[in-house]
């Protein structure tokens, strides 16, 4: 009955337009939240690998490779004179490496230039170059080690005047140069959209239910059915106006942008919508009371949000977490907005992140439908 | 217009409604009474179709509410017990939200009009008063003109105008030819609107007709009711067993005393005829050296049928 569906509809756009906590925790939040952490944690820093380089040598070939460094994207580089600290910093966890030039390296350089220069191969000592990192944190270890590998591989070929007969091109599948709030932004919509529908839900169904509300509903002949659409269409349009206005402050304040489709955006917040929204009513259901509805909801969303790569990289997680992180639902939301609004990705590069969505959305679904009371 | 059969609802080991059988005709006001816990909503909530019964039927406009319960859902209107409504909506808000359920619906100012909600209709549901809201949870009921009207304890909680208020706006839906079934355990309230009452208690049916004729079935009329005072003869009645007894006795040996009740320190006495029995009792009190206090005499009500049906009255049970 489309009177009734579009009644329910519009009676819970009015409440959430009236609920003042609705209003702060769903838009006034996240966005105060993007603001703070994009303008604190440095908007403008860019992501990748942090590298810092004690210089022992002081050459002009020392100087060379630092600022060769400097100028790989992808990693920042900080000279420091002594690295007792970053090492500390390493050992306690921090995505960084730290390299060490010895005081022989413009020298060895030198001879091997000269050397090579009269068609002779140097018998000089060879001068290694120290990289300290920590070897069990996947995310530094491997890109560090080739990108360090691949520049040490140009010197020597240079130095060597050797030419490589074959290379690998790396084609740039992700912008390379994006900065913390790139991140950050795609994360806030995906955050808006967990805590709006997973935890608004189950408050709000289990206190209706409480209540008498939904009893009294159920005396009526809406079915349902009608009242569950009411409430998915109220939720979408809510969930899009909101993102829709996160994006709007993000452009206006941090430059932000929506490099992809816009309809495979909205495709990804209506999933999202719709998967949460089913939790929601699972928790709901299975509250006992709706006291404990709110906490409940709480207590799933606060590991998603920390470990489903909405305000930090899933990549800098441990690695024995990486594959529980990888199946929650959080993690391919926030990912596929990530990647549609940064790198313009479309459905072919994100059908994994689609079909897994999509499998939560279906599978939370069904239980919801097992679990839902009226009363 | 409702026929319920046998219902049965058990709440795990707890037998909640026990074989209550009914049938309510049209137009006609017919009351649940009895004391909380009696069944009374749990009986109506299976009628509406809100409960599934564990036993027995409810027939409604012809409609079976376990089979047919959307058909059953377009004739009957419902005023839940607890009434609990979006509280940030407006009064009209809410009425047009409820219109929408409906293929055929009133006019909802002429129905806020009726239930003195006019004024009211661009508030917030919060800020009504517990009148207030009760009648628009009765406008809720009301708005696709329903031939069944279900009114589960309106006046629960109401302050006496408000009662009376809504007292009226039941009394002109019977004159309009609703058929109405409502709860309550006021006697009072069931006295002065139902046509019919059916007296329940511990999930069981304890008698069923008009209030007058559940009156005229006790064999008494009038009640003389009394405290002792301090000083009297078996002041100890209330702890001491054999001298309640006793007391007892004196009292049944009283003339024209019928029968004899006894609700916490409060003794009753029943009649057919108040003035023997009174001046009876004044005498024989006096030689007896009972001092009575708080002494009055009233015509039986609906409250001395409940006492007589079950041994206990509708406000301790």
């Amino acid at each position: 009955m489309m009177k009734a569906y579009w009644q329910v509809t519009r009676a819970q756009l009015i409440l959430f337009s009236r609920n003042r906590q609705v209003l702060f925790w769903s838009l006034v939040f996240p966005i105060f939240l993007m603001i703070m952490l994009g303008s604190f944690i440095g908007g403008d820093k860019k992501m990748g690998l942090n590298l810092s380089i004690q210089d022992q040598d002081h050459s002009i070939a020392s100087k060379m490779l630092v600022q060769q460094l400097s100028q790989q994207q992808g990693i920042m580089v900080t000279e420091v004179s002594s690295i007792d600290d970053d090492k500390k910093r390493i050992q306690n966890g921090e995505s960084r490496m730290v390299l060490v030039i010895p005081p022989s390296y413009g020298e060895t350089l030198g001879k091997a230039v000269e050397a090579s220069s009269k068609g002779e191969i140097s018998a000089n000592k060879v001068t290694e170059l120290k990289l300290y990192l920590d070897k069990t944190n996947m995310a530094i270890a491997v890109p560090g080690m080739s990108a360090m590998n691949t520049i040490v591989g140009e010197l020597n070929a240079q130095a060597l005047k050797w030419k490589p007969a074959i290379t690998v091109a790396g084609i740039a599948l992700q912008a390379p140069d994006l900065r913390y709030i790139d991140f950050l932004v795609p994360g806030i919509v995906a955050m808006m959209i967990m805590s709006n529908n997973m935890n608004g839900v189950a408050g709000q169904i289990a206190s209706w239910r409480e209540r008498g509300i939904l009893r009294r509903l159920q005396s009526t002949p809406l079915t349902s059915g009608t009242f569950i659409a009411g409430q998915i269409t109220a939720r979408l349009m809510l969930n899009s106006f909101q993102a829709l206005i996160v994006l709007v402050v993000g452009f206006l304040v941090f430059g932000t942008a929506v490099k992809g489709s816009w309809l495979l955006l909205i495709a990804f917040v209506i999933m999202g919508t719709l998967a949460f929204m089913s939790i929601g009513f699972i928790i709901a259901g299975l509250a006992k009371t709706p006291e404990s509805a709110g906490p409940i909801a709480g207590f799933v969303s606060f590991p998603l949000l920390f470990l489903g790569g909405v305000f930090f990289p899933i990549q800098n997680m441990p690695e024995w977490l990486q594959p529980v992180v990888k199946a929650l639902p959080i993690a391919h939301l926030s990912t596929a907005i990530r990647q549609v609004m940064n790198v313009g990705a479309d459905l072919g590069t994100l059908w994994t992140e689609a079909a897994l969505l999509g499998g939560w959305l279906v599978g939370a679904f069904i239980i919801a439908s097992y679990t839902f009371k009226w009363e | 217009m409702i026929e319920a059969k046998q219902l049965v609802k058990k709440y795990g080991t707890f037998t909640a409604v026990n074989g209550v059988s009914f049938e309510v005709n049209q137009g006609e006001v017919f009351g649940l009474l009895g004391p909380n816990g009696a069944g009374k909503t749990t009986t109506m909530e299976m009628i509406e179709g809100l409960r599934r019964p564990d036993g027995g039927t409810a027939i409604v406009c012809g409609y079976d509410t376990q089979t047919d319960l959307r058909r059953v859902k377009e004739v009957i209107g419902v005023q839940l017990q607890s009434t609990s409504l979006f509280d940030l909506l407006r009064v009209k808000e809410i009425i047009q939200m409820y219109a929408g359920f409906y293929a055929n619906t009133l006019e909802i100012d002429p129905l806020l009009e009726r239930m003195i909600l006019t004024e009211k209709s661009q508030d917030r549901i919060k800020n009504l008063s517990g009148g207030q809201k009760q009648r628009l949870a009765i406008a809720l009921a009301l708005v696709h003109d329903p031939k069944v009207i279900f009114l589960d304890e309106p006046t629960t909680g109401l302050d006496p105008q408000a009662r009376r208020t809504l007292w009226d706006i039941v009394l002109s839906l019977k004159n309009e030819g609703k058929t109405i079934v409502l709860s309550t355990h006021y006697m009072e309230e069931a006295h002065v609107l139902c046509d019919r009452i059916c007296l329940m208690d511990r999930g069981q049916v304890v008698a069923l007709d008009t209030p007058d004729a559940l009156i005229r079935q006790l064999q008494f009329d009038n009640a003389i009711e009394f405290r002792l005072g301090e000083g009297s003869a078996f002041s100890s009645a209330g702890k001491d067993h054999e001298e309640l007894e006793r007391l007892l006795t004196l009292l049944r040996s009283v003339d024209e005393v019928k029968q004899v009740e006894v609700r916490n320190d409060t003794y009753l006495l029943y009649t057919d005829d108040l003035q023997k029995a009174l001046t009876s009792w004044i005498a024989s009190a006096a030689t007896n050296h009972v001092f009575f206090t708080d002494l009055q005499t009233r015509t039986a009500t609906l409250e001395d049928v409940f006492i007589h049906m079950t041994g206990r009255s509708l406000r301790e049970a």
